[in-house]
């Protein structure tokens, strides 16, 4: 009788914290249930709490990878773009957030990876490193990334300057990049309140662009920030000086 | 089991303090070795994941019946999610969870009252469970038409669910008893005891190997020593099960000294077998849960079984 095979997760020998700050990550049936029913629940409160209205959801493209940008006002950016997509998606949803912040601690990086199911994304040092990540997740069917170009939440309610790293990832691909506007996150939840208060919210979602005639150079890469972020403001409405 | 109970039981005060004096003695003799400057920083490490667990699980009996269950139940899950992702098991959700599923009628099984006896717990369905349980995992190839690898994910299961959940549950059911501080609080004490005194004991007087193809370090000195260890403790302990005589006694001590290293040996051959060293990582200087808990497997439902023999649980 021959021996049987084993298959041990790859991070047995890691601590909890380490599990959950890894990508990508071991996938885990009850972090499965518990993100399902943290769905629901989230999708319930935007509606009953912040009144959330979605415009444009045909825009998403039914099939293959994609990635959603939006403006950045405060943390329900994130969790309206979650509760705009399919149910059945949100496993393979996956909103960057920034490692330094999000991933600190154990109980930030369990609220970060269970219930956002976020991709730890290195703002400071790995940004190479983790736009690798990025794309590979993205060659597999059916992911979708949630990037806020601006890398960080306006404090002014001005939109801040979209960075390079969109541009790097999507400039010369097939990738199909779909603009949204979240209007009402920065009087309902601005930087710095504990908690959020009950105004409502609009997230509007353009029609999906795609880069393929671009070289993936310096010059494309700027084109396509710009590109992403007049339509970006053209969604909420705002003044928009070009480049 | 409810707070005010183990505010006014002498037993659960009485093990608080021996516990919490014993902390405080190992504390401060470590304290003084590393003054001293020996290097102890391992042991320390595994001092303060005691410094951790110890008021977690004391916290828990002092919370009543049903955060004892709801322990032990949650123990029992992660218990039995290591050994999946251990084996591999976990990458089949269908399986795992059946298993989680059946694990959690366990502990719903022993938070029930019984409709027919209306005592606390619901021991028939609880004994009746595996039955179910094992023929659902043996329906799920059937479902999915699937033959190809099914004995090995079948197998792993049952043992999955026998083993970690339904024989580790039995600790939890113990709650439904009238003498349930005493019960558990010996178990778990007396347990704890066993580990430690059979480390010692190999240390002290350990030459020849226990079982040198399944865990090299342990000694038969160190094994007989803990069961010499483990057949006394009850005898000091005595205030925990006062309607003992002497044949309990034996039979508490036997039943953590031998059932407490089979279960250690057998969580060693899994892991040698599989070629991992721990089964996780959760607790600090303990390894994984079943690192921890795996000399009670054995124990709870032998010695459930046991008081229930002669003492009925209610």
């Amino acid at each position: 009788m021959d021996d049987w095979q084993y298959h041990p997760a790859p991070d047995i020998d890691e601590s909890m914290a380490e599990q959950l700050r890894n990508f990508p990550r071991q996938p885990h049936m009850l972090q499965y249930a518990i993100r399902s029913v943290a769905a629901l629940l989230m999708r319930g409160w935007l509606k009953i709490y912040h009144r959330l209205s979605v415009s444009g959801r045909d825009n998403l493209p039914a099939s293959g990878s994609y990635i959603l940008v939006c403006n950045h006002t405060s943390h329900l950016d994130t969790l309206c773009m979650l509760s705009a997509v399919p149910l059945r998606n949100i496993h393979r949803t996956f909103p960057a957030a920034a490692a330094d912040y999000f991933f600190c601690s154990l109980p930030r990086s369990a609220v970060s990876a269970i219930l956002i199911n976020a991709l730890p994304f290195d703002r400071k040092l790995k940004g190479a490193e983790s736009l690798t990540v990025c794309s590979t997740l993205l060659s597999n069917e059916g992911n979708v990334l949630i990037i806020f170009p601006e890398g960080t939440r306006t404090t002014s309610g001005k939109m801040g300057r979209f960075r390079s790293g969109i541009g790097r990832l999507v400039a010369g691909t097939d990738l199909a990049v779909v603009p949204c506007y979240l209007s009402g996150g920065l009087r309902a939840w601005p930087k710095g309140r504990m908690f959020p208060r009950p105004y409502k919210l609009r997230l509007s979602i353009g029609a999906a662009c795609h880069y393929p005639q671009l070289q993936k150079d310096a010059e494309s890469v700027r084109e396509v920030c710009a590109d992403l972020e007049r339509r970006v403001a053209e969604l909420g409405g705002e003044p928009h000086d070009d480049l | 089991m409810t707070i005010d109970a183990a505010l006014r039981s002498e037993i659960f005060l009485s093990y608080l303090t021996i516990v919490g004096g014993l902390l405080v003695v190992a504390g401060a003799a470590l304290g003084i070795l590393s003054l001293s400057g020996k290097d102890v920083s391992s042991v320390w490490k595994t001092y303060r994941g005691w410094l951790i667990m110890v008021p977690l699980v004391l916290g828990t009996i002092f919370l009543g019946r049903e955060a004892v269950i709801a322990g032990a139940t949650l123990l029992a899950i992660f218990g039995f999610r290591e050994f999946a992702r251990a084996t591999g098991l976990y990458e089949d959700w269908w399986l795992t969870g059946i298993v989680y599923a059946a694990i959690a009628a366990l502990g719903a099984a022993s938070i029930a009252t019984d409709p027919r006896l209306e005592t606390a717990g619901w021991y028939g369905i609880f004994m009746a469970l595996p039955v179910y349980v094992v023929a659902a995992i043996l329906l799920i190839p059937i479902l999915r038409n699937r033959a190809k690898g099914q004995l090995q994910r079948v197998a792993l299961a049952i043992v999955g669910f026998v083993y970690f959940g339904w024989m580790f549950s039995h600790l939890g059911f113990l709650a439904n008893s009238p003498y349930a501080y005493g019960y558990i609080l010996y178990l778990v004490f007396a347990v704890e005891i066993n580990d430690i005194a059979a480390f010692t004991c190999g240390k002290l007087f350990g030459k020849r190997k226990l079982r040198e193809n399944i865990s090299p370090n342990k000694t038969i000195g160190g094994s007989v020593g803990a069961i010499g260890v483990s057949l006394l403790v009850p005898w000091l302990l005595w205030f925990s099960f006062p309607h003992f005589d002497v044949v309990h006694l034996l039979l508490a001590g036997l039943i953590v000294g031998v059932g407490g290293q089979l279960g250690d040996l057998v969580i060693s051959y899994i892991k040698r077998d599989i070629g991992i060293k721990d089964m996780g990582s959760v607790i600090q200087g303990h390894g994984g849960i079943l690192d921890r808990v795996d000399s009670m497997i054995f124990v709870a439902p032998l010695f459930f079984h046991m008081i229930r023999w002669f003492h009925g649980l209610n």
